[in-house]
């Protein structure tokens, strides 16, 4: 009888502790380097947090968020608060974070940290989390290719590095796909918020010929303007669905749906695992997805959502791999 | 193939070039009168808002965008009106008060922008405009005929400027209070007067350089939309030797490097994009380094409050 009330004690106990892990509420904080406004990387990641936090129900995760921390030592002191205020979860929402991260994250053993676009998890308490650009990009390439008429094709990148690399290079292998003929050209700004910059090069682009054109980060929105000026130019945008700024000019899109790795984050802590993983964001697992603008769609040639469609599913099941190297 | 290059590259310059020379100029005029305003960025922040706000509440429009860019002149007046209250009334330090000026221009643009507006959207703003038979002249015409109306409206304000500050009393006045305030005070100028004025008017000019940004070049409004701009002006002014041809000349020199740096990247010419990038700062300082003759041709006062009841 002793034995059984203690078997019972025991069970009650774990029961007890393991409802209160469950229904105890996340802490999580979110540090960007533009605003949650950007309509493109910042942006995508804030819209993630809130949709799994309407997915969890809103008194298990609450969250807290750092605009415009570009600067190392801005957001260092910010995310060294934010732990020492007890949140779980801290995602510095850029590659630019990582070492800031390793610095960090040895203090905060039971707190989690998180950023990206990276594959290194320098602490067993850091998330890396790693959008495949490059498969959107690519599938974002064949509607160009398919679509240009002058056979140039004008790429608005920040700073060549991270996400912009593998966007470019996804996005030249998809033009290169479906028309060997035409020229992507490339000019980098050397920032991710100069949209003013962004748009004189989508400007020098067009008068260079280039009649789709795309980018990525948050400058994309002072090119899509420029874009705009002109009928029957196109832009193909990344990170979020930018069509709401030119409902007539942004063909298709890219979207990253941060959502499913703030929900891994949270099921990984609470089976006790801090961190130390790479998360993945694909078509695969509905990490990233393909919007296309249906009013404008008839831009681009009958057959080519078919065919981007087509290559997506293979992307998806693995047999058509996009080349980083 | 080659002239078309070169003559879109001038081309592109000249619209670029005119947020340096609206906030210099305005800054000039400050300077000459012995205060640095380090502000203007984020009075083009606010500015760059406000004009943006009144064409989106008005729905577009020609007449909303010269409405937005007067209230844009009207809350740079008021923001150059609290450095003017600070620096010259307060006699605080003005690069500390310059920075802070910044700081609160950023930071309200935002507020304002996240409170009224709620996320990235667009308007009609002004756009270019290819003035009839002069934009078919060769070469000219392509260069100097197919830009917005504020260039042009620009082009006015540099000569009315030198005009003002070499041709009038109160440009005299100007620059008598920036060199030798003591010696214009005892000539019954009022020092203090004149700096206020000057530091409002170059308030007023950073304003509308910030609704030429976003009503004019982006048509949009976005959080730091400045991108450094209003520093960059305050560097040509130095470089322009505090006259406005000067600063005419340096914003239109790193405006045509920008542009060559970009049309070398969109046209695949092999080299380094970081370099590039780099350029038109590279240019400006070897510029900068090479006229080492511009600290005599400074305000002898810049940056020193005057003290009525002190003596030298």
């Amino acid at each position: 009888m002793k034995m059984l009330k203690r078997i019972l004690l025991i069970w009650s106990a774990i029961g007890m502790i393991s409802s209160s892990v469950l229904a105890a509420e996340t802490k999580l904080a979110l540090v960007i380097p533009s605003t949650i406004d950007d309509l493109a990387w910042s942006q995508a990641m804030y819209q993630g947090i809130k949709d799994a936090q309407t997915e969890l129900g809103a008194d298990k995760l609450t969250f807290e968020v750092s605009e415009r921390l570009w600067n190392a030592v801005d957001a260092g002191a910010a995310i060294r608060q934010y732990a020492l205020k007890g949140f779980n979860i801290i995602i510095a929402h850029g590659a630019q974070y990582q070492s800031l991260l390793a610095d960090i994250a040895p203090d905060f053993p039971k707190t989690s940290f998180a950023y990206g676009t990276g594959f290194n998890t320098p602490e067993p308490n850091i998330f890396a989390y790693d959008p495949h650009a490059q498969e959107g990009a690519y599938l974002l390439g064949m509607l160009a290719g398919l679509t240009t008429r002058s056979g140039i094709i004008g790429l608005v990148g920040p700073i060549k590095a991270g996400d912009a690399i593998k966007y470019n290079k996804g996005f030249e292998q998809g033009v290169m796909s479906v028309n060997s003929k035409a020229k992507v050209r490339v000019a980098y700004t050397g920032s991710f918020g100069d949209l003013v910059a962004a748009g004189e090069i989508a400007r020098t682009h067009i008068k260079a010929g280039a009649d789709v054109l795309t980018g990525t980060s948050q400058q994309t929105v002072g090119a899509i303007n420029v874009v705009a000026e002109k009928e029957g130019l196109v832009w193909l945008s990344s990170d979020m669905d930018q069509k709401s700024i030119a409902p007539k000019t942004v063909l298709a899109a890219q979207v990253y749906n941060f959502k499913n790795v703030i929900l891994n984050i949270v099921k990984n802590r609470a089976s006790g695992v801090y961190g130390g993983k790479h998360l993945e964001l694909s078509f695969a697992n509905g990490g990233l997805i393909l919007n296309f603008n249906d009013a404008i769609i008839g831009i681009a040639p009958k057959n080519a959502r078919e065919k981007i469609l087509a290559a997506k599913e293979k992307i998806i099941d693995g047999s058509l791999k996009i080349e980083l190297n | 193939m080659l002239s078309e290059i070169i003559i879109g590259i001038i081309a592109a310059a000249i619209p670029l070039s005119i947020t340096f020379v609206l906030v210099g100029i305005g800054e000039m005029f400050n300077q000459r009168a012995g205060v640095f305003n380090l502000g203007a960025e984020g009075i083009m922040m606010v500015g760059a808002f406000l004009g943006f706000y009144v064409e989106y509440i008005m729905k577009s429009g020609p007449g909303s965008s010269f409405l937005g860019m007067i209230a844009a002149i009207a809350v740079g007046s008021l923001m150059g009106a609290v450095m003017a209250v600070t620096c010259v009334n307060f006699k605080a330090e003005q690069g500390i008060a310059g920075i802070a000026l910044f700081m609160l221009g950023w930071g309200v643009a935002g507020m304002l922008f996240r409170v009224y507006i709620g996320g990235t959207t667009s308007i009609v703003g002004l756009k270019a405009l290819d003035i009839p038979f002069l934009n078919s002249i060769p070469v000219l015409g392509a260069i100097l005929f197919s830009h917005n109306i504020m260039v042009y409206i620009t082009l006015v304000i540099i000569p009315l400027s030198w005009y003002l500050l070499n041709r009038t009393a109160w440009g005299l006045k100007v620059k008598a209070v920036g060199t030798a305030p003591r010696a214009a005070d005892t000539m019954g100028v009022k020092v203090d007067r004149i700096r206020f004025q000057c530091v409002v008017i170059g308030g007023a000019m950073a304003g509308l350089a910030g609704a030429y940004l976003s009503i004019c070049q982006t048509h949009i409004y976005a959080d730091n939309i400045t991108a450094g701009r209003g520093f960059i002006a305050v560097a040509l002014v130095y470089f322009g030797k505090w006259k406005p041809t000067g600063i005419l000349w340096g914003a239109l020199l790193f405006s045509l490097a920008h542009s060559f740096q970009r049309s070398i990247q969109v046209y695949g010419i092999d080299f380094p994009y970081e370099i590039a990038v780099m350029f038109p700062y590279i240019l400006v300082i070897a510029v900068l380094a090479i006229s080492g003759s511009s600290r005599i041709m400074a305000p002898t006062m810049l940056g020193r409050p005057y003290y009525r009841e002190q003596r030298d």
